[in-house]
């Protein structure tokens, strides 16, 4: 094995590790650059009785020192560049930056002087979750892939639907 | 406090088992539209990227280009696409039902649709 | 909605005479704001006549902002008159104009925001701080106007309270799930001293975006200023367009826009009595209501096919109908949940104390604050855009041009409910009896009929004023459409926008830090809002 595949293989195994970890207890803290509100809401209702997002071991802290997972909505208004560097640099090592909602992802603000358009361009994301906004159940199927406990769907989704005769939705055409 | 406790008990559990089954309220939610590309054509496609509010649909060439990260499933595509053509032409747009749409690389939610409906 | 009841209108007619009774008045018909009486008046008589407007009784000023439409910038003052609205609208030639935050306190964060973005300033020497654009803004930092020849201030008043009064940073990053908002807290100890709020961070320039669209591409902007109030932000914004251009939704559309509104309304009290439960620390409490609001919101997508109501409202119409049969069958149960939870509540002492006697605010705050909604309401003020009345194209005191044409309320009226206390627990009460009213009213509403219609919106120009009541509040906005349709200025004023300046009188005396955000729940504003 020569070093080149070694380090891989160990940057392999590690990663793992902390999938594996964060996977069965994950801290998140949320983090609004100019969202309208919405995406706030949809997130709140993760702790309700419907969703409960505790039962499946993550939780969310307001300290940034303790979470692992970055949960960041709105289009990075310029302004706020400043308080989302540090809140990401506040938390240690390892973490994951997941952008949620259209706004955060490129769609709603085109990039201008008043907001970046999408938190990208500012934090390392990791995982996008599309939705306007998304829905508890997106948000926690979201947080799964971050975590590597559900399988990611879009790559296999092509959003060509059979023809008209056949209106099988979002499969192979 | 002894109300809350049997208000609760009475109430039952409501937690959804997601995502260990599927989740029937999911069936209500707004999902990114699905494209039928022999309906589609290059006049059909530069009308849909006019319209959409969010910049998720652009056009190169003969693909359209359908980003699902900025699609809000605001429905104007659909709807533009219905008034654009007649009859059974109208259902260039239908809707996916997708909405587990993470993704761990952004390229992952640009989907590229053939435009095929101007080759007839 | 039906026309300005005569009696009103004959108020309105004579506060638009008294005022052409000061002289350089011009008293423009239909041809300018419509939906509004409109009155042009010169810089000379603007401050005897905002004296006139402010000291009327029933009268309340309810938004203030300028345009650049033409040579100088337009000052534009608008008062609701019970039934209807009032627009003063006055060409301010020169940097200055007369110092109105002394007569009506309820402008001067207007005069900030004016400032900043036209560069044209009361004749004050009070300082007038930066408020909406961020502290990077330089001279080329978009503006709606030209940007002030000097720099807005960036004062705070000290305090010193038997000693030394510290300011206590707090935010924008804030709690988890939170919207970002920073709190100036100045604090000696426990009390509340002082506690001013900075949104900037959060300001996405939804005003100056909305230049040169559409009305319907602008719809999709308009509604998220402020998601959590979309459905009526969306209304005061069609119901603007719809003025402009004298066009008139079909009455079962407009019945559809209330149903909208109406569960608006309902799922945002469910969320306020959840964040109630939270900050008092009742996790029972917050998980049941929190269950309502669950089921409210699946009614919503139900009903409307979106959680929040997104898309329903649209310039000239709505863009889907409810469905009926599903709104009959699931809401009930999910206001039984919710009422439910409110009756145990009310009986939770615990709960009850922290509520009593916090936040208070008085008649008189809310009066010279302009507030509006729930939080004016629970001082005793009958404040309530959706007796507002008339939605018409002109007025039939300044000469209707194009019909007037009969609103939703009109048929079903609301019975406007208010409490005594200010405090908390006035403001909670007047929410859940305002719960009660919308479930009755929206089964009014789909039993009188309610369609997916929508008129033409022609290419053509106007202005007008629209306003719907918001969970929060009155919704306002003010369109000015050029020749060819499309937006030449857009004035969106969410109920947060108005509100959020009684927050800090609610905070302030005989309330402790831990109270702060159980008076922030009663207010259940929010920083997009404000911010925009």
């Amino acid at each position: 094995m020569n070093p080149g595949t070694r380090e891989a293989a160990a940057a392999s195994r590690l990663k793992d590790t902390i999938a594996a970890q964060f996977g069965r207890s994950l801290h998140i803290r949320t983090l609004d650059t100019g969202s309208c509100a919405v995406c706030e809401q949809e997130i709140r209702l993760l702790t309700a009785p419907h969703y409960d997002l505790n039962r499946l071991g993550f939780f969310f802290t307001p300290a940034p020192r303790h979470a692992d997972l970055l949960l960041v909505t709105g289009p990075m208004v310029r302004a706020f560049d400043a308080a989302a560097c540090k809140t990401y640099e506040a938390m240690p090592g390892p973490k994951i930056v997941v952008a949620t909602g259209a706004c955060a992802l490129g769609g709603v603000y085109r990039k201008d002087p008043f907001v970046h358009g999408e938190v990208a361009e500012v934090l390392p994301v990791d995982v996008w979750i599309p939705g306007c906004p998304p829905s508890p159940l997106a948000l926690l199927h979201g947080l799964g892939v971050a975590v590597g406990r559900l399988a990611e769907k879009t790559p296999g989704l092509t959003f060509v639907a059979k023809e008209a005769a056949d209106p099988e939705t979002g499969g192979e055409p | 406090m002894p109300l809350w406790f049997l208000r609760g008990l009475s109430r039952g559990v409501v937690t959804t088992r997601y995502p260990a089954r599927p989740d029937a309220s999911a069936a209500t939610l707004p999902t990114p539209p699905a494209f039928r590309p022999r309906l589609l054509t290059r006049q059909v496609a530069d009308r849909l990227v006019a319209v959409c509010p969010s910049n998720a649909l652009s056009r190169q060439d003969d693909v359209l280009v359908f980003d699902i990260g900025a699609c809000t499933c605001c429905g104007r595509c659909a709807q533009t696409a219905a008034e654009a053509a007649a009859g059974p032409a109208s259902g260039a747009i239908t809707s996916s039902g997708q909405f587990e749409l993470a993704a761990t690389s952004r390229e992952t939610l640009l989907k590229q649709i053939p435009i095929l409906g101007d080759a007839r | 909605m039906t026309t300005i009841e005569p009696r009103a209108a004959q108020a309105m007619e004579l506060t638009v005479r008294q005022l052409t009774g000061l002289g350089g008045l011009e008293v423009i018909g239909g041809g300018a704001t419509r939906g509004a009486a409109t009155v042009r008046l010169l810089p000379e008589t603007l401050e005897a006549a905002t004296h006139v407007l402010a000291s009327t009784p029933g009268i309340r000023l309810a938004d203030m902002f300028a345009d650049d439409g033409g040579d100088a910038p337009t000052l534009r003052l608008v008062w609701a008159r019970g039934p209807g609205y009032l627009v003063t609208e006055t060409e301010i030639e020169t940097e200055q104009y007369p110092p109105l935050s002394d007569i009506a306190p309820a402008a001067f964060v207007e005069e900030c925001e004016i400032y900043e973005q036209f560069g044209i300033r009361p004749a004050t020497g009070k300082p007038l701080n930066r408020l909406m654009l961020p502290p990077h803004a330089g001279p080329d930092f978009p503006r709606l106007g030209h940007r002030p020849a000097r720099p807005p201030d960036e004062a705070h008043a000290r305090h010193t309270v038997a000693g030394e009064a510290f300011e206590f940073p707090f935010g924008p990053v804030r709690q988890v799930g939170v919207e970002s908002l920073y709190y100036g807290l100045v604090t000696s100890g426990e009390e509340v001293v002082d506690l001013y709020l900075l949104s900037w961070h959060k300001h996405r320039g939804v005003e100056w975006r909305l230049r040169g669209k559409t009305p319907r591409e602008a719809a999709f902007l308009a509604e998220r200023v402020e998601g959590l109030s979309a459905a009526a932000l969306g209304w005061a914004f069609a119901a603007a367009t719809e003025a402009a251009l004298g066009i008139t939704p079909p009455p079962a559309a407009a019945r559809t826009r209330a149903v909208a509104l109406e569960l608006e309304r309902l799922y945002n009290h469910a969320a306020a009595t959840a964040a109630l439960c939270q900050a008092t620390g009742l996790t029972v409490g917050q998980s049941a209501a929190e269950i309502a609001l669950e089921r409210l919101l699946r009614v919503n997508a139900a009903a409307f096919g979106h959680r929040y109501l997104f898309g329903v409202v649209t310039p000239g119409g709505v863009s889907r109908a409810p469905d009926t049969a599903a709104l009959r069958r699931d809401l009930p149960g999910a206001y039984g949940e919710l009422r439910r939870t409110a009756d145990a509540l009310l009986t939770t002492n615990s709960f009850v104390d922290r509520l009593e006697s916090t936040g208070i605010l008085t008649t008189e705050q809310a009066r010279r604050l302009g507030l509006v909604g729930p939080v004016a309401r629970a001082t005793g003020l009958a404040t309530d855009a959706r007796a507002a009345g008339a939605r018409a194209a002109g007025t039939p005191a300044a000469g209707a041009r194009g019909g007037t044409a009969a609103g939703p309320y009109a048929e079903h009226p609301v019975t406007v409910i208010t409490a005594e206390a200010g405090d908390v627990l006035a403001r909670f009460q007047v929410m859940l009896g305002e719960a009660a009213e919308s479930v009755r009213l929206i089964g009014e509403f789909l039993d009188a009929g309610t369609t997916a219609d929508c008129v033409e919106i022609p290419n053509a120009g106007g202005t007008g004023l629209g306003w719907a009541e918001s969970p929060r509040g009155e919704a306002l906005a003010w369109v000015a459409l050029d020749e060819t349709g499309r937006i030449s200025r857009a004035r969106l004023r969410p109920g947060s926008a108005r509100n959020w300046r009684g927050f800090d009188d609610a905070c302030r005396s005989q309330n402790v830090f831990t109270d702060i955000p159980i008076i922030e729940a009663s207010f259940w504003l929010t920083a997009a809002g404000l911010a925009r």
